[in-house]
């Protein structure tokens, strides 16, 4: 079995994990506008823009050997539960036959799951794959805390190129990771690196924070969404998304970890009951939760096509009027032109900067 | 010496460049249409400028903003390249401090801004196509036979109302010449096109948010009577044109440059006015240096790179010397 998955967010993870349990991998190629441009031609056009880009992912890898992807599929009534299979049944008529798994939410159909979980599991003892999947949810665990400095230090220091480079090598130090060791010492090396870089942090008032939700693809996958963390990040501001790997692992996987989001959840009550597909409660949840945390504003990511995000972007105009803060809708596909995505992102920015300093003036004379 | 201040607007049906001096009094203004060769408009404008200056008069600060900014900004050395929705705002609130509402439709945009106590709050942006801008409304002219500079005034003529289809430049034609045929004059259908672009501006833009005085209209659409009808008609309120409502982006950015270089009291990094004599070639190409395969962008001159940009590692731009960094160019895919 020689099995590849698609490319999001830290792709590291799923790699290590099927790498650590003796597997043939291909590491996928990260998404460029060849890929996005060889998914448009080979999807329906009425696919959500994530269907395309991994399409496009897929079809780049063939000829490489693979017989095998796994990937996710859908949440509640989102198009892309079916994506898997849609996927599968397009590659076999350009002539490649793969098998596909496509991992469900364990409660939906347990049984199948655990068929799943069995083969990949191969010939790794139990015991074996409780470690491997302990590894990893560590591994996934420190990255995202390293990346949630990161997002937040790089909005200051001054040779950002450089600082973007020492990520990247950061993160080439958790692709060599084998043991729950190897992460400690990893993550120890990666907070010195980054305490190098000096950064003066402006009084609490002056900081601008900035949270993104959205889809899950969008929102997690740097080079579909235009590297818009690096963007937020270059105009001073600090950024924080609400999809995060470690995140998504204790959601779906972890018997135990639901409480999260069930908080999150609860704190979309207001606005959205019931789970209408994909990420779109969450959204919800999760602005309302930025809120409370004193965040200054929301970017919602919304691919073009996504039936759940187009919900969400109808409740914003109320909600960011009953929360008193401002957010920004974008719309992602391949025709999202970069310039126009940095006049609305820095002029979003200078709008709430301009109103910080408005509040702030005004507090002053009321004193 | 005096200080002045140059705003330029790169736009894409028009190039703009101002001067203002320390009070900010406009001194100089150009509007040219963007024929497409914006380094050789503004070397032209920059010229005339030059001839306009009095003794004593410096530039002591240069701003770019419009769809256009980057380019230009390296070739002039401007001190600050920034949006055109701060640069908008930036203007208005200064002559109008009591704004409410902005409405800015210009040859390819079109946008809402939204002003509290004189501070910008909310924005938005046209997001789909052009239909309700300023290149729409000039093919319209165009194939009416009208100048663009008569079209709005006919407007006002019209004795009854037409309905156009107005989401689509391409439907609103089709609707416009069967609408033709059914006997209405032209000045008929040109206000049933004012009324379809601000129908349009409303659903697109506005989307229900709570709008309030003063409202100012400006962009190059603003010269254009019939638009500030049929939004006076739409908002049951008087509709304000500025003086200058042409050039306003162009006034914004140089004010915020003025701010800038004033209070932190910098040299402007000008190339100054030779520039007009050099000439500029851009290319660029796609770096296969790592799997980001950044398309990075190059700025010569005749005797030296003033500039590289794109790339996300600074490979290309740190190798620059003296290159001017502006925060939000280093970006690609």
């Amino acid at each position: 079995m020689k099995i590849s998955f698609p490319y999001m967010g830290p792709t590291l993870i799923y790699a290590k994990l099927l790498e650590l349990l003796g597997h043939d991998i291909v590491m996928p190629n990260r998404p460029s506008r060849k890929t996005i441009e060889l998914g448009v031609k080979h999807s329906p056009e009425f696919a959500c823009f994530p269907f395309k880009v991994l399409m496009g992912t897929y079809l780049e890898m063939m000829g490489k050997g693979i017989d095998t992807i796994v990937t996710s599929g859908g949440h509640g009534p989102c198009r892309a539960g079916y994506y898997g299979e849609l996927h599968k049944k397009i590659l076999s008529s350009l002539g490649y036959d793969l098998d596909f798994i496509i991992f469900d939410e364990p409660k939906r159909d347990f049984k199948r799951f655990f068929q799943y979980v069995k083969r990949l599991k191969a010939d790794s003892s139990w015991f074996h794959v409780a470690r491997v999947v302990y590894i990893v949810y560590r591994m996934s665990k420190s990255i995202d805390k390293i990346e949630k400095i990161v997002t937040t230090r790089r909005a200051y220091v001054s040779n950002k190129s450089l600082f973007n480079r020492t990520w990247q090598n950061i993160l080439e130090d958790y692709s060599r990771i084998r043991t729950l060791k190897d992460i400690s010492e990893v993550e120890k090396k990666a907070l010195k690196k980054i305490n190098k870089f000096n950064y003066q942090l402006p009084p609490e008032d002056e900081r601008i924070r900035i949270g993104i939700i959205g889809e899950i693809y969008v929102v997690m996958e740097p080079s579909v969404n235009n590297n818009i963390e690096e963007i937020i990040n270059y105009f001073g501001a600090e950024v924080e998304r609400s999809q995060y790997l470690s995140q998504y692992i204790d959601e779906t996987i972890m018997p135990f970890k639901g409480k999260e989001v069930k908080e999150i959840f609860r704190k979309a009550d207001d606005y959205l009951e019931i789970i209408i597909g994909g990420h779109a409660r969450q959204s919800v949840g999760h602005i309302v939760d930025y809120k409370e945390r004193g965040f200054d504003g929301i970017i919602h990511l919304k691919p073009f096509g996504c039936l759940p995000e187009l919900i969400t972007q109808s409740m914003l105009d109320k909600i960011s009027l009953d929360l008193d803060i401002p957010i920004l809708s974008l719309s992602i596909d391949e025709q999202t032109a970069q310039a126009n995505l940095m006049t609305r992102i820095e002029a979003f920015i200078d709008f709430i900067k301009y109103q910080k300093a408005s509040k702030k003036e005004r507090m002053v004379v009321n004193e | 010496m005096n200080s002045i201040y140059v705003g330029v607007d790169i736009g894409s049906v028009s190039i703009n460049i101002i001067a203002i001096d320390a009070n900010n009094e406009l001194i100089f203004k150009l509007y040219r249409r963007n024929t497409g060769q914006p380094v050789e408009i503004v070397k032209e404008a920059l010229n005339e400028l030059k001839k306009n200056l009095k003794d004593m008069q410096e530039v002591a600060g240069v701003g770019v903003t419009g769809s256009g900014r980057k380019l230009i900004g390296y070739i002039l050395g401007a001190d600050i390249i920034k949006n055109e929705i701060t640069a908008h705002a930036a203007a208005t609130t200064y002559y109008y401090p009591e704004t409410g509402t902005i409405f800015e439709i210009g040859g390819q945009d079109s946008k809402l801004i939204i002003v509290n106590n004189g501070i910008p709050v909310d924005f938005a942006m046209n997001t789909v196509c052009a239909a309700g801008t300023g290149s729409f409304l000039d093919h319209q002219a165009l194939r009416l036979g009208v100048p663009i500079e008569e079209f709005g005034a006919l407007a006002l003529k019209a004795r009854r109302d037409v309905r156009i289809a107005g989401r689509c430049t391409v439907f609103a034609e089709s609707d416009m010449i069967s609408k033709q045929q059914y006997g209405f004059t032209k000045p008929e259908i040109i206000k049933g096109l004012c009324r379809a672009l601000v129908r349009n501006y409303m659903n697109n833009l506005v989307r229900g948010r709570k709008l309030s005085g003063k409202y100012i209209f400006q962009g190059g659409v603003a010269a254009n009577i019939g638009i500030k009808a049929a939004f006076e008609e739409e908002l049951s309120h008087e509709v304000i044109i500025p003086e200058h409502y042409d050039v306003m982006g162009a006034i914004g950015i140089a004010m915020l440059v003025k701010e800038e270089i004033e209070s932190k009291g910098i040299k402007t990094s000008f190339r100054g006015f030779n520039i007009t004599r050099d000439n500029f070639v851009t290319s660029s190409f796609i770096c296969e240096g790592c799997a980001n395969e950044c398309e990075v962008i190059k700025v010569e001159s005749s005797t030296e790179v003033i500039a590289m940009t794109g790339d996300r590692c600074g490979k290309w731009s740190d190798s620059v010397e003296n290159q001017i960094s502006y925060r939000q160019e280093t970006f690609a895919r």
